[in-house]
């Protein structure tokens, strides 16, 4: 049987985990990605963020040789693929959409099957793969009296197999309870932080994205529209400063701010005022000043930061801005 | 690579069948019961009745059992079980792609199946073969038992029909990716339109290239009493059965390599 996984000399560290240029995959005429650049550095969790059909699990499908790509480049952890593909995916866990098991096996025997095909080493992982997931009592079951929540921890465990330094992980959150995405977050963090594995992690939930990643790219339409670190995504569209006040004359207070040249705009909300500053975020110091000068009590004066909900919304919604002209004349 | 990486993807492959206990359960049922049927049937029928009545055993009824098992449709359905539901195990379960993100070489994941599939049905059709040859000693009264060269070659025989037949099998599953649609299309084949093809006898030699008439050759008794109560046979040299019953082989497998190598997974 011919062989992928030739021993050879590991991939320069200071590579990317995942790299690509112009990767395009058309399915007829309809290109699901369109010239994708992404670049994910080593050692970070990585969120891959986009709508349902952006395009973030055919991304996942041509990086892992699921598809072919059309046009364009990518490596996993220095190795060029598909040229290199077997050596590439030698330490690289995948979960592509739900994972899947053969349902008439138990858990472990499922994992013993993906062992046997990833090499004698991966045995000895099996049972400390099935602890770190918390199935070790469960092992000996068969998959179908799984819950779904179960079955996604078997997936990852069924990644540790190849003692990973890639985890790319298609929507794991999918199906699990509160207490399951809790546990999954800090298996995550614990894994890149401790033990310095990247995860790159796809999913439509923002919320998800922003607490587990430190950066992540905004995918639409099979485009990467924007990438970066979290903090940077999240408040690196605006140049727009909004700060909530809480005050105890409201009334006297928005009077006062609607004159001031420091405020662009004022208006009441349910937390409070909301004022968007004319100026630098350094000039709300200047306008509690004010306030406390006219005998008005600040109570709370905090800067809005902008989620990466907000910024998703805002891209995606550019997006279609952009489009619209173009479907119209079409 | 490595062998004892081949080994251990057999071993999964092997897993996988032996734990459908479904498909085993069939096989062994159509592998078992039409021989304990027919020795049984023959046994009492000759008790009751042993003036019209031959003995069950002997070697004429190990020709009736051979050819229960491996000329006519249990052996052959065996091999058609077994060999599918290697092919499309990995597929129907979903999990193909899982395998495939190993890395490893999809043409080394076809490969497995092959032998995992062979082992399993050798394993169904042996024990029955060990039941014809019980039955034939065990009932065989006065009558001529078959000699040890003529069972042994009625084993080869056995493992030839079956084995090419779930070789085929496996590759033309792989090749299809559904389990019924795969079972349907080969018992077809295997019960009406190779029979028909070879009975059409104005196709002349272009019958040399239906599998089963390849594997009838290599048979070391006759399977059929003229046509009138079973297949046709047709005749031809053991070069040509040997060269078709390769060139099955060579096309299906090679068909499933191609479908496994290059489908989206």
């Amino acid at each position: 049987m011919p062989d992928d996984h030739p021993s050879e000399a590991p991939p320069p560290p200071s590579s990317p985990a995942i790299e690509t240029k112009g990767l395009t995959k058309h399915f007829g005429e309809r290109a699901a990605l369109h010239g994708v650049d992404l670049y994910v550095p080593r050692g970070s969790a990585f969120g891959f963020l986009g709508p349902n059909g952006a395009g973030k699990t055919t991304l996942i499908r041509t990086l892992l040789g699921l598809t072919h790509a059309s046009a364009g480049t990518m490596s996993l952890l220095g190795h060029p693929v598909p040229a290199e593909r077997g050596e590439a995916l030698r330490r690289v866990g995948a979960i592509v959409e739900e994972p899947r098991f053969h349902m008439h096996l138990t858990g472990r025997e499922n994992l013993a099957i993906v062992a046997a095909v990833r090499g004698p080493e991966s045995y000895a992982r099996i049972a400390p793969a099935l602890a770190r997931v918390g199935l070790a009592e469960r092992a000996g079951e068969k998959v179908k009296s799984y819950s779904m929540g179960m079955r996604q921890r078997l997936g990852v465990a069924r990644c540790l197999l190849a003692d990973p330094l890639l985890l790319i992980l298609d929507e794991p959150t999918h199906g699990l309870d509160p207490g399951g995405i809790q546990e999954f977050r800090e298996m995550i963090r614990a894994m890149v932080e401790q033990e310095g594995r990247t995860v790159f992690i796809s999913s439509h939930l923002l919320d998800e994205v922003e607490k587990t990643c430190d950066a992540a790219a905004i995918v639409d339409r099979g485009k990467i529209i924007t990438q970066g670190a979290i903090g940077e995504l999240a408040g690196g569209g605006s140049t727009r400063h909004e700060v909530i006040l809480t005050v105890d004359d409201s009334e006297r207070a928005l009077g006062l701010l609607s004159a001031s040249p420091l405020v662009s705009d004022a208006r009441r909300s349910d937390e409070g005022l909301r004022l968007t500053l004319a100026g630098e975020p350094a000039s709300a110091a200047q306008i509690n000043a004010e306030l406390v000068g006219a005998g008005i009590g600040v109570m709370r004066l905090e800067p809005v930061r902008q989620s990466l909900e907000q910024r998703f919304l805002e891209v995606t919604s550019r997006l279609d801005a952009d489009l619209a002209p173009a479907e119209v004349r079409a | 690579m490595n062998p004892a990486i081949a080994i251990r993807m057999v071993g999964a492959d092997f897993l996988k069948i032996r734990r459908k206990y479904g498909t085993l359960i069939w096989a062994l049922v159509l592998a078992m019961l039409p021989i304990v049927i027919f020795f049984t049937v023959n046994a009492i029928e000759h008790s009751s009745s042993p003036a019209t009545h031959e003995p069950a055993g002997g070697t004429h009824n190990y020709t009736t059992g051979l050819r229960l098992l491996g000329g006519l449709f249990f052996g052959p359905l065996v091999a058609i079980l077994i060999g599918v539901e290697a092919g499309t195990s990995d597929l129907g379960a979903g999990v193909f792609r899982d395998i495939v993100v190993t890395g490893r070489s999809r043409i080394a994941l076809f490969a497995s199946r092959v032998p995992a599939a062979l082992a399993m049905c050798w394993a169904v059709i042996v024990p029955a073969y060990l039941l014809i040859i019980l039955g034939t000693f065990v009932f065989a009264g006065n009558l001529p038992t078959p000699s040890f060269t003529l069972l042994l070659n009625g084993l080869g025989f056995l493992l030839l029909a079956t084995g090419a037949l779930c070789a085929v099998a496996v590759g033309f599953a792989s090749l299809v990716g559904s389990k019924p649609a795969s079972i349907i299309a080969l018992i077809a084949w295997q019960l009406v339109a190779g029979n028909l093809i070879a009975s059409i006898s104005s196709l002349g030699s272009a019958r040399d290239g239906v599998l089963d008439q390849a594997v009838t050759h290599f048979s070391p008794v006759a399977l059929t009493d003229g046509g009138r109560h079973g297949p046709t046979i047709v005749t031809m040299s053991g070069g040509t059965a040997a060269l078709v019953i390769l060139a099955w082989l060579v096309v299906f497998l090679g068909l499933g390599v191609w479908r496994t190598a290059t489908m989206d997974a």
